[in-house]
């Protein structure tokens, strides 16, 4: 896990145009993550290292930290999900 | 109501056709069921025949039509007002004065202009309440864009009458001037107010909010916070009226605020 070792200053994001910046790089190395297989991020080698260092750049560690978790939690639940989502829209009907 | 009931008889009688055709031959089986025994009767004695009739008795066709169309009747009857109270039920639990969450409730906060603002300060409005933080990575940012969306469609219609709050769970790092520049993305007259901990701590437990920061959380670190993502949509009074999830779209929002809006108006009588 790279960005636990780097020295970098700590990102602040306090604007949309920051989020958007963090959202798009994060997106960027997860469609590179996809393409190679890999669903775990840091788990790709190096395939991806110029895509890791743009999200790491844009992204603070915490928010690095939620949206890897998120994506293999997502993963996981994408049947839960699914499921979830036919019960609400069968609780609408009624 | 009792005239209603009984005009449904009355025509439930007065067209008892089916029924009629169907009585008859109920009682002409009956009658006929009984004949073995009755020819055994007879052996010993020969005027039954009056007899037989007063055995039958008040059962007559037209008493069977009536009974059976009585039954009928009543048995819509109160279907149809069994139904009538259930709907009323619905109704109100749907409305808002009955059943209301207890949620809500005095706090002082400060705005991130630096002003005081108390709970005071919501009557006369009615206020969507979001709890969040400004370092949220995705869902807060989502959920007050929402609010900003509702906020438009509804005062494009009825005017400002709507105010919405963000409150901040992050007190250690969300000072006045960080809410200030976080809230200036979002709807032009959303209100940020923060407290120290321990206020904090006190407005989220009345407006039943979770949240994971813990009182000495360290006002230059990088970590995140837990927390409930409802909206709270609250009445000019200053009563909850209901909370949103994540999952409500705007549309939705706005339909139900529409009509707590409009029952309100009704309520009272006048506009806020």
């Amino acid at each position: 896990m790279g960005w636990f070792s780097s020295s970098k200053p700590e990102v602040s994001i306090v604007t949309r145009q920051d989020r958007k910046q963090c959202w798009e790089s994060r997106d960027l190395y997860f469609q590179c993550l996809d393409r190679g297989g890999v669903l775990e991020a840091g788990k790709e080698g190096s395939v991806c290292a110029k895509e890791k260092s743009k999200y790491e750049e844009n992204c603070a560690k915490s928010w690095i930290e939620y949206f890897n978790k998120r994506r293999i939690l997502a993963e996981q639940q994408k049947d839960l999900l699914l499921q979830s989502k036919i019960q609400a829209q069968e609780a609408k009907r009624r | 109501m009792f005239s209603l009931k009984t005009s449904k008889f009355i025509s439930s009688i007065s067209r008892p056709r089916p029924w009629a055709a169907l009585t008859t031959s109920l009682s002409s089986t009956r009658v006929s069921n009984r004949l073995p025994s009755r020819t055994c009767k007879r052996s010993y004695s020969e005027s039954t025949g009056a007899r037989d009739r007063s055995a039958v008795g008040v059962f007559t066709p037209a008493a069977a039509a009536l009974f059976v169309a009585t039954g009928a009747g009543l048995f819509y009857y109160f279907q149809y007002e069994k139904q009538k109270l259930q709907e009323r039920k619905q109704k109100e639990l749907e409305s808002r004065s009955v059943g209301r969450a207890h949620v809500g409730g005095p706090f002082t906060l400060t705005t991130h202009d630096g002003k005081p603002f108390s709970d005071k300060d919501m009557l006369g409005k009615w206020n969507f309440v979001y709890f969040g933080f400004t370092n949220c990575p995705d869902i807060c940012p989502a959920e007050l864009d929402k609010v900003g969306a509702v906020m438009t469609s509804l005062e494009s219609e009825y005017g400002e009458i709507f105010q919405p709050m963000f409150i901040s769970v992050d007190p250690a790092r969300d000072t006045t001037s960080q809410m200030k520049t976080y809230l200036a993305d979002f709807h032009p007259r959303i209100i940020g107010l923060r407290g120290d901990y321990g206020s904090t701590k006190f407005i989220c437990k009345a407006y039943r909010v979770y949240f994971s920061t813990p009182p000495d959380a360290d006002s230059n670190g990088d970590y995140l916070v837990d927390h409930s993502i409802y909206v709270y949509f609250m009445d000019p009074d200053g009563k909850f009226v209901e909370a949103f999830g994540q999952s409500s779209t705007p549309e939705e929002v706005v339909k139900r605020v529409k009509k707590e809006v409009e029952e309100w108006e009704k309520d009272k009588g006048r506009k806020v």
